[in-house]
């Protein structure tokens, strides 16, 4: 019985099997026969999460577009699914070959989130691949490899991954590819490929860098090995506007979390939010010009068949050209009955005519990023935006026919009171009195205001890196004094699980005695643990003691400025010196101006040796 | 307008889209297509397209019917047929455009061809035997409004039943449409009730939609 007999006999035992079998429109079958080199792409979820990322969209059509590349997709598999392979041995495949992923020269995973950690070490043990690095053929195959945002600090993972990939893939991945094929083909050995792919810039071996430890627990010295670099650095798109963009995506039969077409409009954030990574690793901030996001978005409507399209991107209204660019997107999705959905829109340029084209594209929630419930607290975080602000875009919503409004908060952020919990309690408060308040408001409805509050984690990159989150108790006494200062019942309130924030402030901060850790948590069961069904934080402090390791310590412990912090030696092009510089400036309640007011000096201008605005 | 009713078929992989998952499925196929397809005139204007019967999952088919209406009066059918066959997934084609003449209300039965796989080909051929010669096959089935039992044996036409190396290949016609709808399942299940001999259900396959006379459906 070949493997797709195999998988065929059981498919229907399993829910939703049309994600286990491939045949999608769009997917890419190529003659193995007649290519180079293969490369599984592994997201470490579900198939309905792991479809709807773009970035495996953007990577997987530009490896396929190289004739000699074969680039598949593969995920995790439900519980219920994993079970029946484990049963029936069938090794973890990709999509379009239904081959076992263990015969591919790359199993590259893209790392979106903490909690997705268990997974991968879980896909790696299903497709027969040695978990461990060490533990891997010195043959040239099965080269292990992750980018994304969590690889800015990889150190957790660093056990298990030959190669991590720093910053934007388009060509690293390319690149990296190449020199596979040049080596394969000259018979290199693992070792010997793995010391060259260090030389390309954004490549970072982590095999070949030590740590030691001081007693404190805090890191002594960083030594490299086999002449790797001493700093890596991330790559960046210089010319972002021209840069590869898909033509056509995998169209799934099952629904997915994002089931249309994503357009991607900017990369990089202006605003320098201090919690913020992403607003950090994908700087310098680049743009597409309207009429590439036309283009865009037109040839993936028509080659997909979706109805709906959504712009991606940290801050859509940041955009230079945003009036301009909805102008055209919006006569072309009108007119071929097209739904334009906008994340990520900012309160303080939130205009009427703005407000104008969304409605007439359609009305869904409002949603609104206040982050923190009293001014003082929003200048720490550099979040900034006012309460006017806040008041007035509300207050054009309401008059615009909306009537829910939904709002994010963080709690535990650095130097936050009892004053700003109640204050975002308050400041619903006051939303909701505005709206009964305005004369043409909606009638005969009911206004609802959500506020969904979630736990601060800090994270590396950020100016917050040094910063401890509060514990457990700390967060449920805020939790309790949230609910409790609430006094309408038109506002509700949702938060997050603070065991779910602390495992991810641990991740996130952690270095690389934490491999151990997730080793020992997967081997004892955990998985899916952003699933809160799956979600088994006993078994992780269970983990945590097994291995001598104090979780407090990564995430409850304040970092000093002059510590090495575990992703040190690897440079995402803002300075650590900025990261001091603002982290002070956030204990002193003052704001700094975005990028496009004045620039702050994070460093990236001089890493890529431009301005970023002129 | 042309009011238009394609049969097409649904194999490989294909068998694994759910009902739901084809309706949205059809909906991108006809956007892909760019064919002037007749739009629903509502609050939330949607292509129009109907299916006549649902189809489990799991199973091929090679009659599916899906009616919609195409806006250009002068368009040639074989050029629907064929930009939408140039869009569709792997596993479904459509085999044939005509325009519909029969209501869907006149669809009464449904043909399926099935493999019932076992080690024990002789022992289960004749539990088969067995069980079509049985005054009554009772069942429960669920229905919208609980469990009930019913007797296949009056509605079920079997139109074929032969061992044939570890298989035994059925194929029978059975009640479908607006007022029955009995699934081969139904059948299997009853099989399994009333013998303990370990099988596999394999190929499931509808091969016709008819009327109540037997003619096709069109």
């Amino acid at each position: 019985m070949n493997l797709k007999e195999k998988i065929e006999k059981h498919l229907l035992e399993v829910q939703k099997p049309s994600r286990y079998i491939g045949g999608e429109v769009g997917s890419i079958i190529k003659d193995k026969s007649k290519v180079d080199v293969r490369f599984a792409f592994c997201f470490p979820d579900t198939y309905d999460i792991g479809m709807s990322h773009i970035g495996m969209k953007i990577l997987y059509s530009l490896k396929n577009a190289r004739e000699n590349f074969w680039c598949e997709r593969c995920y995790a598999p439900d519980v219920d699914f994993e079970k029946i392979m484990r049963e029936n041995d069938i090794p973890l495949y990709a999509l379009e070959s239904l081959d076992p992923i263990k015969e591919f020269d790359f199993i590259g995973f893209t790392m979106q989130y903490e909690l997705s950690y268990t997974n991968v070490l879980n896909m790696l043990d299903l497709a027969g691949i040695p978990v461990f690095a060490k533990d891997r053929t010195e043959e040239l195959i099965q080269i292990v490899v992750a980018g994304g945002p969590c690889v800015c600090n990889p150190e957790p993972l660093a056990d298990f991954f030959d190669i991590f990939i720093l910053g934007e893939g388009e060509e690293v991945n390319l690149e990296l590819m190449d020199l596979y094929n040049e080596m394969k083909k000259q018979g290199a050995n693992r070792l010997e490929f793995l010391r060259k792919a260090a030389q390309i810039e954004g490549v970072y071996v982590p095999r070949f860098y030590n740590f030691e430890y001081k007693e404190d627990g805090t890191i002594e010295k960083m030594t490299v090995s086999e002449n790797a670099p001493e700093k890596v650095i991330k790559r960046i798109i210089k010319d972002f506007d021209k840069v590869f963009y898909p033509e056509n995506f995998v169209v799934p039969f099952t629904e997915i979390v994002h089931d249309r077409v994503s357009v991607e409009v900017l990369r990089g954030c202006i605003r320098g939010c201090r919690f913020c990574q992403a607003g950090f690793i994908y700087r310098p901030f680049r743009e597409k010009s309207p009429d590439t996001i036309y283009k865009e978005t037109k040839c993936l409507c028509e080659n997909t068949g979706y109805d709906e399209v959504s712009l991606a991107s940290l801050s859509t209204s940041d955009h230079s050209q945003i009036d301009e660019m909805l102008s055209k997107l919006i006569d072309y999705t009108a007119g071929e009955r097209v739904n334009l959905s906008l994340p990520s829109l900012r309160v303080d340029n939130f205009t009427e005519e703005l407000l104008e084209k969304i409605k007439k594209v359609r009305k869904s929630g409002l949603t609104f990023a206040a982050e923190g419930g009293t001014q003082r607290l929003r200048d720490v975080i550099n979040k900034n935006v006012t309460e006017e602000e806040i008041m007035s875009t509300c207050k054009i919503a309401f008059e615009g026919g909306y009537s829910s409004v939904k709002l994010y908060f963080m709690m535990g952020l650095p130097t936050e009171t009892d004053e700003d919990i109640i204050g975002i309690a308050e400041l619903a408060q006051r939303i909701l009195d505005l709206y009964y308040s305005i004369e043409n408001r909606p009638k005969g409805r009911s206004p609802q205001i959500s506020v969904s509050c979630a736990t601060f984690v800090p994270k590396p990159f950020t100016p917050f890196q040094f910063e401890s989150q509060d514990t457990r108790e700390e967060i449920e006494r805020k939790q309790k004094l949230l609910l409790d200062s609430v006094k309408s019942k038109k506002i509700k309130v949702s938060y997050h699980d603070p065991d779910v924030s602390q495992l991810e402030a641990v991740l996130a901060k952690g270095d690389r005695r934490l491999c151990d850790v997730v080793y020992t948590a997967w081997k004892m069961g955990c998985k899916f643990d952003s699933w809160s069904e799956h979600f088994k934080f006993d078994v992780w402090l269970e983990a945590f003691e097994k291995c001598g390791i104090n979780p407090a310590y990564y995430a409850n412990r304040k970092a000093e400025y002059d510590e090495i912090l575990p992703w040190d030696h690897l440079d995402y092009m803002v300075s650590k010196e900025f990261f001091i510089r603002e982290n002070k400036t956030a204990h002193k309640s003052v704001t700094t101006p975005h990028c496009r007011q004045k620039c702050s000096g994070c460093g990236v201008n001089k890493a890529v040796g431009r301005e970023c605005f002129c | 307008m042309l009011r238009l009713r394609a049969t097409f078929e649904k194999t490989g992989r294909a068998k694994y889209i759910s009902h739901l998952d084809l309706n949205r499925c059809m909906l991108r196929i006809f956007r892909r297509s760019k064919l002037p397809v007749w739009y629903t005139e509502g609050f939330n204007p949607h292509p129009y397209y109907s299916f006549a019967l649902a189809l489990s999952l799991g199973f091929e088919s090679s009659c599916e019917i899906m009616d919609f209406n195409i806006t250009d009066d002068n368009m040639p059918l074989d050029t629907i047929k064929e930009r939408l066959n140039e869009v569709m997934p792997e596993g479904m084609r459509i085999v044939d455009i005509a325009p519909q003449i029969q209501k869907i209300t006149a669809i009464a039965k449904a043909e399926y061809t099935f493999d019932l796989k076992s080690e024990e080909t002789d022992e289960l051929f004749k539990a088969v035997e067995n069980l079509l010669t049985s005054p009554e096959i009772l069942i429960e089935k669920k229905t919208k409004k609980g469990i009930k039992t019913v007797d296949l044996k009056p509605d079920m036409d079997i139109l074929c039943c032969e061992a044939v190396g570890d298989t035994v290949k059925m194929k029978m016609r059975l009640p479908a449409g607006t007022k029955t709808n009995y699934n081969p399942t139904l059948f299997v299940e009853a099989l399994r009730n009333s013998c303990e001999i370990p099988f596999d259900m394999e190929n499931t396959r509808r091969t016709g939609i008819l009327c109540e006379n037997n003619e096709k459906f069109s």
